[in-house]
């Protein structure tokens, strides 16, 4: 599989005095992957995901995405990068209020300026994909948490983007929801071949992806790698892990 | 920490936020500060009301002002209660009891007003100070100004007290609203639920109805005699009007705006664009839940344009109608043998008599016979139709010859007139009007034959004009006939009267010599001058439109600030939004768009709406109100023309700033 994303001694200082947030940081994802980011609070996460969706900039390094140095974007260009390139999905859903659920999947397609009878075409086989067919007329604040976490996956789908960026999806929802939303996201990454980096400290959450790279202090200090198919011995290895790195704590 | 302490350090903390607030209820304590003190000034008001007019226009008006700071002041209070609710939640999850939150609430209210007051004070008295000068000047009053004193103590107690009056009920309205809300309430305020919208098809289209009738039943003036206004009253029909356009405003904004919002989605071509598929939903959104707000703004922005435009045309009108009533600087009738030569004796006294000329003009009246003779051939012969009803007038055309017209019209500087004008024909006269017909018909063409000792002189009417060189005091019914014509007439025509017109810029805008004047022709009512009609007016209405002035300042510091702190608490409970819309890759130049269509969807439904109904006030206030001396010129309109453009300047600053604050606010995050 080609390269999506490089990054290369990726470095994040805030504070001149201060601990580097990221530190030399680096990586590859290839195409079609969907890797897991973990760690604790405060381990460098966040800012990855800033430095990597071109909403921060890294003080050190080199990011490439779709052979796109990042540092050669400047704020408008950034802006087009995005609207072209990145999805995203929060822990907090960041549906716009006052649109339809239907409105919501369609802001990023009017953003690449497509026509609307396909738009609405495109918003309405992903939203019966993603089981919210039957909402779409509906405001988000009608919605259960579950099925506003869907739509916000659909948004950030609907445009095809080479990366999907999901920053603690299920942190909000409950185990069911929290389930359906990461059976979504694998099957769009197997059967739509969108390419995931998802940041969890959930190790069940984790345990979805293919691949895992575990942070502490803006360091990567472990990658853990999905062998077999079989999820619930990831799930094992991953948490046998995590309860390793605690009790070393 | 002591709530005071606490106060201060949330007032510094939150300074940007608080800075406004306080400048705007400065403003108003201002505004009340200065009007007090102007109702206080015994100095001034001596001069400019002999009669207690002005004394009780000031009561008035200070019951309306009273009752807008009360206004202002609790809904900006509301208004950062709101915005703190949660704030004030955390406080009492701490454990602060709700009278401690309340002695914060109060404390800082106690601060803001403490500084509100202290500026609205001093910017009060200087403006206060600046009114006299400018009154002082433009009706050269002589003033001793060391006798007004900076601080009116008085006035400065009355403003203290009010202030702390308000505080006090502003104290009472918190402390209700305190102890009403649960603390579960307090902390969740913010997210309140929301509800489904409902779209409510007929109330749209009735409040559509609505405004169209009402502004319908306002062009009906139109119509002359036949309308409603005249058939049923002019009170009664501007109060149905009123009703009719303050109730289609309030269905119009609350129902068919959203309704006619939610419509436009359909139209799939426009609506899935990266701006309107966000604008739209956001202003449906905002709309539905500010429709109050709006409605309040759009009613109020109607009656500060219109009460603005309307005082700018009743100011202008008396002004611009001066020309026509008093055409020349001086003009006098001859009643007495030797006028003429004391006239110029004193007029000498004060400019060099080559600035100054002299015009005598004799009138001759002529009865005439015709189908159908103007009005103003008969005006003023019964008692009750004319300007001075005891004067009883003959029948007649009062004749001048059309030298005699140039030369007035030189003298009075109409040159503009006199270009436009071409040599009359001895079959021919010009007749002046004394208003345009109602019917809008003209006498152009008409034929009337002069009696005359020897037979009858048919004259055609070449043009009307309202240009007329002498005054109504003087002259009405003029005719213009030719040189020839005007011999003829003479020599066998007795004269009715000699005219002395006296014009120059010696004497411009000397009320001295015409007091002078005015005794040396025993206070003749056929002495009229330009500068002192212009005098007369400006003193006479002058104190009403300065007091009427502060209300509509007043309103426009509301309006503007309102939709300011509006706009800025809408934009910054949505700044979620516009990061995620900035994450999906809308540039800052598209989320800048977004913003300026939104907030300038807000600023225009009450100009515009204001606009209209202000347009159809000021039609029928001119057409059904005020007496129609100079036809229909758009120069007319210039003053409401101002008026509006002025408004709209507010306005555009207002939009300006909360653009801006906007942007900080979105932008920066």
């Amino acid at each position: 599989m080609p390269t999506l994303l490089e990054a290369k001694e990726v470095t994040k200082v805030y504070r001149k005095s201060g601990h580097p947030s990221l530190n030399k940081v680096s990586f590859r994802v290839a195409e079609g992957e969907f890797i897991g980011i973990m760690g604790a609070s405060g381990s460098g996460k966040t800012t990855l995901l800033n430095v990597l969706s071109t909403i921060d900039t890294p003080t050190s390094g080199n990011i490439w995405i779709n052979n796109v140095n990042l540092k050669s974007l400047n704020h408008t260009s950034a802006a087009d990068f995005r609207r072209d390139n990145l999805g995203f999905i929060f822990q907090e859903y960041f549906l716009l209020d006052s649109l339809t659920i239907r409105e919501n999947i369609a802001v990023p397609l009017t953003l690449q300026k497509l026509p609307p009878k396909k738009i609405e075409n495109m918003v309405r086989s992903l939203a019966e994909r993603f089981g919210i067919a039957s909402q779409l007329n509906k405001y988000p604040g009608e919605l259960s948490g579950g099925q506003r976490q869907r739509a916000s996956a659909a948004r950030a789908i609907v445009k095809k983007p080479s990366i999907l960026f999901a920053d603690e999806p299920t942190g909000a929802l409950d185990s069911s929801s929290a389930t359906e939303l990461l059976n979504t996201l694998y099957e769009a990454n197997k059967e739509l071949q969108t390419t995931i980096l998802m940041v969890t400290h959930d190790a069940y959450a984790a345990s979805f992806t293919k691949r895992i790279l575990i942070f502490k202090d803006g360091c990567i200090i472990k990658e853990i790698m999905n062998q077999g198919n079989n999820r619930r011995d990831f799930y094992e290895s991953i948490a046998a892990e995590i309860t390793k790195l605690d009790s070393a704590r | 920490m002591n709530t005071i302490s606490m106060a201060f350090k949330n007032l510094r903390k939150n300074f940007s936020f608080y800075a406004l607030y306080i400048l705007s209820v400065s403003l108003v304590i201002t505004v009340y500060f200065a009007f007090t003190s102007f109702s206080m000034n015994n100095v001034m008001l001596e001069k400019i009301s002999g009669d207690g007019r002005v004394e009780s226009m000031c009561k008035a008006i200070s019951v309306f002002l009273i009752a807008f700071v009360i206004f202002y002041m609790s809904y900006s209070n509301r208004f950062f209660l709101r915005r703190r609710t949660k704030e004030l939640g955390i406080y009492a999850l701490l454990g602060y009891r709700k009278e401690s939150i309340l002695s914060l609430l109060i404390s800082e209210n106690i601060i803001i007003g403490i500084f509100a007051l202290v500026m609205g004070l001093v910017s009060g008295a200087i403006m206060h100070k600046g009114i006299v000068f400018g009154t002082t000047v433009l009706l050269n009053l002589s003033i001793d100004n060391a006798k007004i004193p900076f601080f009116n103590f008085i006035a400065v107690a009355d403003t203290i007290v009010f202030i702390l009056g308000v505080l006090f009920v502003l104290a009472l309205s918190n402390a209700r609203f305190l102890f009403k809300t649960s603390l579960m309430d307090l902390v969740r305020f913010e997210k309140s639920a929301e509800r489904s919208m409902k779209f409510r098809k007929i109330s749209a289209l009735l409040g559509f109805i609505l405004i169209i009738v009402g502004y319908g039943l306002a062009l009906d003036i139109f119509r002359g005699n036949a309308s409603l206004w005249f058939s049923v009253g002019f009170y009664p029909t501007g109060l149905m009007t009123a009703m009719l356009i303050v109730a289609g405003t309030v269905l119009f904004i609350a129902s068919f705006l959203p309704y006619a919002a939610q419509k436009s989605k359909r139209h799939k071509k426009t609506f899935y664009t990266e701006t309107k598929i966000v604008t739209v939903p956001d202003f449906i959104y905002r709309i539905r839940s500010n429709a109050k707000t709006l409605i309040m703004l759009t009613l109020l922005s109607a009656a500060t344009l219109t009460v603005s435009s309307v005082m700018a045309l009743s100011l202008f009108y008396p002004i611009a109608a001066v020309a026509r009533i008093a055409p020349s600087e001086l003009e006098f009738r001859i009643e007495e043998e030797g006028q003429l030569s004391g006239a110029k004796l004193l007029v000498s006294q004060y400019a060099p008599d080559n600035s100054v000329t002299y015009i005598q003009t004799d009138i001759y009246k002529v009865t005439a016979s015709a189908e159908k003779l103007p009005m103003e051939y008969s005006v003023g012969t019964s008692k009750g139709s004319a300007d001075n009803e005891n004067i009883f007038r003959e029948a007649g055309f009062e004749c001048i010859s059309y030298s005699q017209y140039v030369s007035l019209l030189q003298a009075q500087r109409r040159n503009d007139i006199v270009g436009k004008l071409s040599v009359l024909q001895d079959d021919e006269c010009i007749l002046v009007k004394y208003q345009p017909n109602a019917d809008g018909s003209n006498e152009t063409g008409s034929i009337y034959s002069l009696n005359i000792h020897d037979g009858s002189i048919p004259l055609t009417v070449k043009a009307t004009t309202l240009n007329n060189p002498i005054s109504f005091a003087n002259s009405i019914g003029t005719m213009i006939v030719s040189d020839n014509v005007y011999e003829q007439i003479k020599s066998g025509t007795v004269l009715e009267n000699s005219i002395v017109s006296i014009n120059g810029e010696g004497i411009e805008d000397n009320e001295k010599l015409f007091e002078d004047m005015s005794d040396l022709l025993d206070n003749s009512p056929y002495l009229q001058g330009h500068s002192h009609r212009v005098n007369e007016i400006m003193s006479a209405s002058s104190s009403t439109f300065l007091l009427i002035g502060f209300l509509v300042v007043l309103f426009f510091i509301a309006t503007g600030s309102i939709l300011y702190f509006n706009n800025i608490s809408a934009v910054s409970d949505s700044k979620a939004d516009y990061e995620i819309l900035s994450k999906m890759g809308y540039s800052n130049k598209k989320l800048k768009k977004i913003l300026r269509k939104q907030i300038l969807t807000f600023f225009s439904i009450p100009f515009l709406f204001g606009l209209i109904d202000c347009i159809f006030a000021t039609i029928v206030y001119k057409t059904g109100l005020m007496q129609d001396l100079l036809g229909n010129t758009i120069t007319l309109y210039f003053p409401t023309i101002i008026a509006v453009a002025l408004t709209a300047s507010i306005y555009f600053i207002y939009y300006f700033v909360t653009v801006h604050t906007c942007y900080k606010t979105v932008l920066n995050a």
